[in-house]
């Protein structure tokens, strides 16, 4: 498991693309700088963006795949508040500008785990989108849950599989809901176990127990496509520097 | 004595007590003074951590891998061992019973076995056996994960891969023919009419099949929620492109088949068909029954005629499949048989006429003599006593006191 500490470290790192991530000027000055940095292979966790996720998409992407709408306003769980941008007709709208900022930092996130060799475990209960992500999941390489949840998985892990056994390292809920009730016993559990989790959160999802929220749609099957492309992609960016990094160093 | 013993103590007390605290109080400045020297910058722990295993040159072995692989010498050490008890007593069991050790079987020692201790347990699980240890201890699974401890399977955290993945192929197969059917009517082609899927002899794994197939425990819901998934996958118009995939979770149906083939007479010197039939069991009684055509309707039991039997009971149960059929002036019949009573030796002989029979008579006739039920066999055995009663069933007389 990976210790605590980069996270936050990774978050440090991305204040400054905190702020201007959606202009494209930004962009083409970033760019530059990294062609200068990756010469001398410094460490990549002090570079604000090093697999350059933030070109990954763009807010008019999430805006087309409906990343927006969220739930009736009666649904709504008071900590997605700052999340959200108004309602319309009884529905709530998500800032997509705060949801792309998140959802960069999740994908960073998630990229240098891919590049630390971390294991990567999808998650999702949505009867309607597990196969996708099943697939995306068996495409880059990884690992998918999007059954049953066994009590115990991650907590009583030895005794489940019958031999001790290396747990996920980075949980991605493309869905945090069991069902529309309950909360997936994998974000309780991964918070036991101190596995970092990206999660999708929906404006009925509590973000509390999550350690990269991102607000947004989680029902729609275009949504759901969207941030399986990304997440793919990021995970095979930060395998390709890995595996540079493997050649050089041999 | 005891003075001597008690002033002793007194003074090794209190110095263990003191050398405690000096040895707890040095460990404590110890650690102060690590820990001051260990204060390090930040740049220092980033530089440590981009060192760190995996991307390090030297891979290290996880330590789930490390436990396997312990696990494993340990089981491979085991067996070693039991490998050569095994030999070592096989040897014995050769010199006991004077035979070569060199060339002494598996067989042979089953034999041997068997010989040396006779057992009347009825289970032959419950018997002594002498079997090699590979046989004997079940095999360990192999390691699922690599080095790393990286699993090799991507659905290895949902606890069953191998069912899982099932589901997940035949999802994917169900979306590509919904696809290919799409694409067909944007087309506007027909089908080969020819291309089907014939399933109408086959079935479904059972669950304990399936689990067996899958070498995973599966409970009810999921072998429902197997079961619903292929059906839906079979209901597709154009499912006979996944056949292979199809078939490898079905099972032919045996039985059927097994009636079918019936065998085809043989001709003897005479130019007479005949056909014989071996095994004909019904209780304590075997036999095997000879059926020649053309014939006049002689039967010859044990080197009699039908007065072998002396009840008129067991004359009418040799006799009725000829008469059923029609054939009793048609055929010769010739039986051997052994063991068992009257009713016993001739519902034998009534199976294995009926059984000859089978070779010449028509289709018809044939289905007529399954459901009159001459082509079952009566596997029903006698039933054991009972201690404390004087029969299988039979109680002693009731008495209130």
């Amino acid at each position: 498991m990976l210790p605590r500490f980069i996270c936050s470290t990774g978050k440090n790192g991305l204040s400054i693309l905190k702020n201007n991530s959606t202009f494209a000027q930004a962009v083409q000055q970033k760019s530059e700088v990294s062609e200068d940095n990756l010469p001398k292979r410094k460490n990549p966790l002090e570079h604000p963006d090093y697999f350059q996720v933030h070109n990954l998409f763009t807010v008019k992407d999430l805006f087309d795949a409906r990343v927006h709408f969220g739930h009736k306003e009666g649904s709504l769980n008071e900590f997605m508040t700052p999340y959200l941008y108004g309602s319309r007709l009884g529905h709530l709208i998500f800032d997509l500008d705060v949801t792309a900022e998140h959802l960069r930092k999740a994908l960073n996130f998630t990229a240098h785990i891919a590049y630390r060799g971390g294991i990567i475990c999808f998650f999702n209960r949505n009867a309607l989108n597990a196969h996708l992500v099943e697939k995306t999941a068996q495409e880059c390489g990884e690992y998918a849950h999007t059954r049953f949840w066994r009590g115990g998985i991650f907590t009583n892990a030895n005794h489940q599989f019958g031999a001790i056994t290396r747990l996920p390292d980075l949980c991605i809920f493309l869905n945090t809901q069991n069902n529309i009730l309950n909360q997936h016993t994998a974000v309780r559990d991964s918070a036991k176990m101190l596995i970092p989790t990206v999660g999708i959160v929906d404006s009925n999802c509590n973000p509390n127990l999550i350690t990269y929220p991102v607000p947004g749609n989680d029902d729609t099957p275009s949504a759901i496509e969207l941030y399986c492309k990304l997440f793919k992609a990021a995970i095979l960016r930060g395998k390709e520097e890995r595996m540079k990094l493997l050649q050089e160093s041999e | 004595m005891s003075n001597v013993i008690k002033f002793s103590f007194k003074h090794i007390i209190p110095l263990s007590r003191c050398s405690y605290v000096r040895t707890k109080s040095t460990c404590l400045l110890n650690i102060k003074g690590y820990s001051s020297k260990a204060a390090t910058t930040d740049s220092d722990v980033f530089d440590n951590f981009t060192d760190w295993e995996t991307l390090s040159k030297t891979k290290k072995i996880s330590k789930a891998m490390r436990a396997y692989l312990e696990r494993a010498k340990e089981h491979d050490e085991f067996m070693k061992k039991q490998q050569f008890e095994f030999s070592i007593g096989k040897r014995h069991l050769a010199n006991m019973m004077g035979e070569d050790p060199e060339t002494f079987t598996q067989k042979d020692v089953d034999r041997a076995i068997e010989y040396l201790f006779p057992s009347g347990i009825y289970d032959p699980a419950a018997r002594p056996l002498m079997k090699p240890p590979e046989e004997v201890f079940p095999a360990r699974k192999a390691a699922e994960f690599d080095e790393a401890g990286r699993p090799h399977h991507f659905l290895f955290y949902t606890g069953k891969p191998n069912f899982f993945k099932l589901l997940y192929d035949a999802a994917e197969n169900i979306q590509f023919l919904y696809k290919f059917e799409d694409k067909v009517i944007r087309k506007k082609e027909t089908p080969y009419p020819n291309q089907n899927l014939d399933l109408s002899n086959t079935v479904w794994f059972t669950k304990d099949q399936l689990e067996q197939h899958l070498v995973e425990k599966l409970t009810d819901l999921e072998y429902e929620n197997f079961k619903l998934v292929m059906e839906r996958l079979i209901s597709l118009p154009y499912s006979y492109q996944f056949k292979d995939f199809i078939e490898k979770f079905r099972k032919t149906l045996t039985s059927q088949k097994f009636a079918l083939e019936i065998p085809k007479p043989n001709f003897d010197e005479d130019g007479r068909a005949y056909v014989t039939t071996y095994e004909c069991l019904r209780k304590k009684a075997r036999g095997d029954v000879t059926i020649r055509s053309p014939g006049t309707g002689k039967i010859i039991i044990n080197g009699k005629d039908i007065t072998y039997f002396e009840d008129t009971q067991s004359r009418e149960q040799v006799i009725f499949p000829l008469i059923f059929t029609g054939m009793q002036n048609k055929v010769d019949v010739e039986c051997n048989i052994e063991g068992g009573g009257p009713s016993g030796q001739s519902g034998a002989i009534r199976w294995g006429i009926a059984w000859g029979l089978r070779s010449f008579v028509d289709k018809n006739m044939l289905e007529a003599m399954q459901v009159a039920g001459l082509l079952t066999r009566d596997h029903r055995r006698r039933e054991r006593k009972k201690p404390g009663q004087p029969g299988a069933r039979k109680k002693p007389t009731w008495k209130r006191r």
